[in-house]
């Protein structure tokens, strides 16, 4: 009687078990489901971004209004994770299969996602979309990087540009910098530490290694594999050249003679905040920094000028880009495209780049009056000049490319500190890409 | 004899019965928390990239060798050391000083009260940037304020370099567990009964005699419980130096929880994360029956 009782209360335990187990595992899958197919009820999309940030959100929020607005059958669900780790978070969503339909994906972060499986080849979507047609080069790229195939659409580019202060350069009499050399020497003109005053804010810190990078390839100019950035045309690293070296030297001196000495450590926002408080002269950053200049910095104090070229007058560039992408699981794919082409169609497209600050992904948006002038031009500089300012592929299909972001930072400050040397940094990123290019799956 | 196994069988089908109630609470918190656990210990022995998760497989202790193999690690292992007891015994020692001054009542104590223990209502990582701002080399207030005062001729970078990044991010981290052993160590003081001073006051003993021979002894279960658990979180804890350092410059910041974090963040590595959280367990581990058995008592469980 007493196993019988036991018995008995060990199945009505499981039941009470499984039952609550199932229903917390299955209640927003099975909803949208319901839902959906209960005819004219409303579907919901799960969204999340990645690079975040609240006038960001704010401007997708009223962006995600007017698209509910436009399909009444159906709402949007916006996740903003913090930025700091929100792409761990997504990847992390993904390989557990959490409830999402639309996904920022970022030109580093695609690789990972197709090897996954994670998101959705949009081809079927992308061939029957009119505003597809007018994507410009740099963004018809990106979206096609990973095996000529459109798995995410951009919302905007982000491409680097240099950012002076006017009024400095003015009193010294002196005109931007056109090189690296030149970013030496007039950034040591305008440094006066007794005034808080230096010429470059470096940014040794958190991304850092876009710079030393940057540099690296602008004095490898004329050897480098335009398709692979990490290499040159002879199949050698950029970091195994006499040209690396000078190069890497020379950053070392715009630190050591024109750059704050904290700045070793500093990442976007206290390379950002130096320049706007009149800390630092000049700032190589990205479009989205347009908006915050504007905001903080009086007019005709400041300006924009093209990215240094190299001692052959050359500056290979990369064009960033992120845009929004589906999820492979996704039940609700025909929806989520909608949301997909509503963001990227030119109109929104234009909405969302200026408030932003990013350059926009048609080619219709080259007429508009607000990318014309100002501290746009330079961008229109540069694409007018493509033998200078030439584009590259950045190395983000490469297993080991984002931790070889902190082994290039941590070396680059073991280097600076005098704890190793320029040969023993460039031979351990000469290593490191040998053997990644060793691994890389076909 | 008779009697008690009459108490017993009754009891026994009430036993099963509180067990079956329980049962589904036991197999969550099993699946839940024990789950978690002994997958991230599967991990630590696996090749698991969040890169290609297509390709997971067993690569016995290649995990440990790779991260034993990395000056980083042994850097942050060295680090976490003085992460963990110099912060501690500067929380330690500065809340207990707030502790014994905000025993005795005075005028608006609350208010006080308040604001000593606020920094424990805030986010480690909120701590980390205000503190990042504090000590920025260029305009940061720490530097103005001892350019002012005349304690230093030229900014210091207190963050870019290695002789004081560490030191800095130390600083912080007392600043914000000190309202921890404050609160703690406060409420132990207030449950000593007034009689036992008393009594020692009669005996002729001044506030140093009250303080080693009644004070003390009496708040010894929550001295040791606080300790043990504050050990076991600053150990984990690497918000603070994530936001003001990254763990840099050149590593030189890295504890064995920024360490692990970097792992995943930007490598991916999720199996090499895992080896090194395993090796965080058996330390801690090690420290808890070591520090328990030191202090000779079973007390701190009561906490």
């Amino acid at each position: 009687m007493v196993r019988t009782k036991s018995r008995l209360g060990f199945i009505f335990a499981c039941t009470i078990l499984v039952s609550t187990v199932l229903s917390g595992c299955g209640s927003s899958s099975d909803e949208k489901i319901d839902s959906a197919s209960k005819g004219g009820a409303t579907v919901t999309l799960k969204m999340i971004e990645s690079l975040t940030s609240p006038e960001r959100t704010e401007t997708l929020k009223k962006m995600l209004a007017v698209f509910e607005q436009q399909n009444p059958g159906i709402k949007v669900e916006l996740i903003s994770p913090p930025l700091q780790n929100a792409d761990t978070k997504i990847a992390t969503m993904l390989s557990a299969k959490e409830d999402l339909d639309v996904l920022e994906v970022r030109d580093i972060t695609a690789k990972q996602f197709v090897t996954n499986k994670f998101i959705e080849d949009l081809k079927p979507y992308t061939s029957k979309w009119d505003d597809y047609k007018t994507l410009n080069d740099s963004a018809k790229m990106s979206a096609e990087y990973i095996d000529n195939t459109p798995y995410y659409i951009p919302y905007g580019l982000y491409q680097k540009v240099l950012f002076y202060r006017k009024d400095w350069f003015d009193e010294k009499g002196m005109t931007p910098p056109a090189t690296w050399q030149e970013v030496y020497e007039k950034g040591k003109a305008l440094t006066d530490p007794a005034k808080n005053r230096y010429g470059y804010a470096y940014r040794g810190g958190a991304g850092g290694d876009n710079y030393t990078l940057m540099i690296t390839q602008a004095f490898n100019a004329d050897q480098i594999n335009p398709d692979d950035s990490m290499f040159l045309k002879d199949g050698k690293t950029i970091f195994s050249t006499p040209e690396a070296k000078q190069a890497m030297d020379l950053f070392t001196k715009i630190y050591n003679e024109a750059s704050p000495k904290d700045s070793l450590n500093w990442a976007f926002s206290e390379t950002v905040e130096s320049f706007v408080s009149g800390v630092t002269a000049m700032l190589i950053n990205d479009p989205d920094v347009i908006a915050v200049t504007k905001e903080k910095m009086k007019e005709g104090t400041w300006a924009t000028a093209p990215i240094p070229l190299g001692p052959t007058g050359k500056a290979p560039r990369f064009v960033g880009a992120a845009g929004w992408g589906m999820t492979s699981y996704s039940t609700h794919k025909e929806e989520a495209w909608k949301l997909i082409s509503f963001l990227s169609n030119p109109e929104q497209n234009l909405v969302f780049s200026k408030a932003v600050g990013l350059i926009p992904i048609h080619t219709t948006a080259a007429e508009d009056e607000f990318f014309k002038k100002g501290a746009y031009q330079p961008f229109i500089e540069m694409n007018n000049k493509p033998d200078a300012y030439f584009m590259m592929r950045d190395a983000t299909d490469y297993q080991g490319y984002g931790e070889s972001k902190k082994i290039a930072v941590e070396d680059n400050q073991a280097l600076i500190l005098k704890q190793r040397s320029t040969e023993d940094v460039l031979k351990n990123w000469d290593t490191y890409w040998t053997t990644q290019k060793a691994n890389q799956k076909k | 004899m008779k009697n008690t196994a009459k108490i017993k069988k009754p009891l026994s089908g009430q036993s099963k019965f509180i067990f079956f109630c329980l049962l589904p609470a036991i197999v969550l918190v099993g699946m839940f928390t024990f789950y978690p656990f002994f997958r991230g210990i599967g991990m630590a022995f696996q090749k698991y990239t969040l890169f290609d998760l297509t390709d997971i497989h067993f690569i016995g202790l290649e995990n440990f060798r790779t991260i034993f193999a990395q000056p980083q690690f042994l850097q942050a292992l060295s680090n976490s050391f003085y992460w963990v007891f110099i912060s501690l015994i500067c929380q330690f020692v500065i809340g207990f000083i707030l502790a014994l001054l905000l025993k005795k009542p005075f005028k608006g104590r609350g208010i006080y009260q308040g604001f000593v223990f606020y920094s424990w209502a805030m986010s480690g990582f909120l701590i980390g940037i205000i503190w990042r701002w504090m000590l920025n080399g260029q305009i940061g207030v720490m530097n103005d304020l001892l350019l002012k005062v005349g304690l230093i001729e030229e900014r210091i970078g207190f963050l870019s370099d290695p002789k004081w990044s560490l030191a800095s991010v130390i600083v912080a981290n007392i600043w914000y567990g000190i309202a921890f052993f404050a609160i703690m160590l406060l409420a132990a003081l207030q449950s000593i009964p007034d009689d036992l001073y008393e009594s020692a006051g009669i005996d002729g003993a001044n506030w140093l005699h009250k303080l080693f021979y009644v004070t003390i002894p009496y708040i010894m279960p929550t001295i040791i419980a606080s300790t043990l658990l504050r050990v076991i979180w600053i150990f984990n804890f690497p918000d603070i130096i994530y936001a003001m350092t990254n763990g840099g410059p050149a590593g030189s910041t890295h504890i064995l929880a920024t360490y692990m974090m970097d792992k995943i963040m930007f490598g991916g590595d999720y199996g090499q994360a895992a080896a090194a959280g395993v090796i965080m367990i058996i330390l801690l581990a090690m420290y808890t029956i070591f520090y328990l058995t030191a202090t000779k008592s079973g007390k701190g469980a009561d906490f």
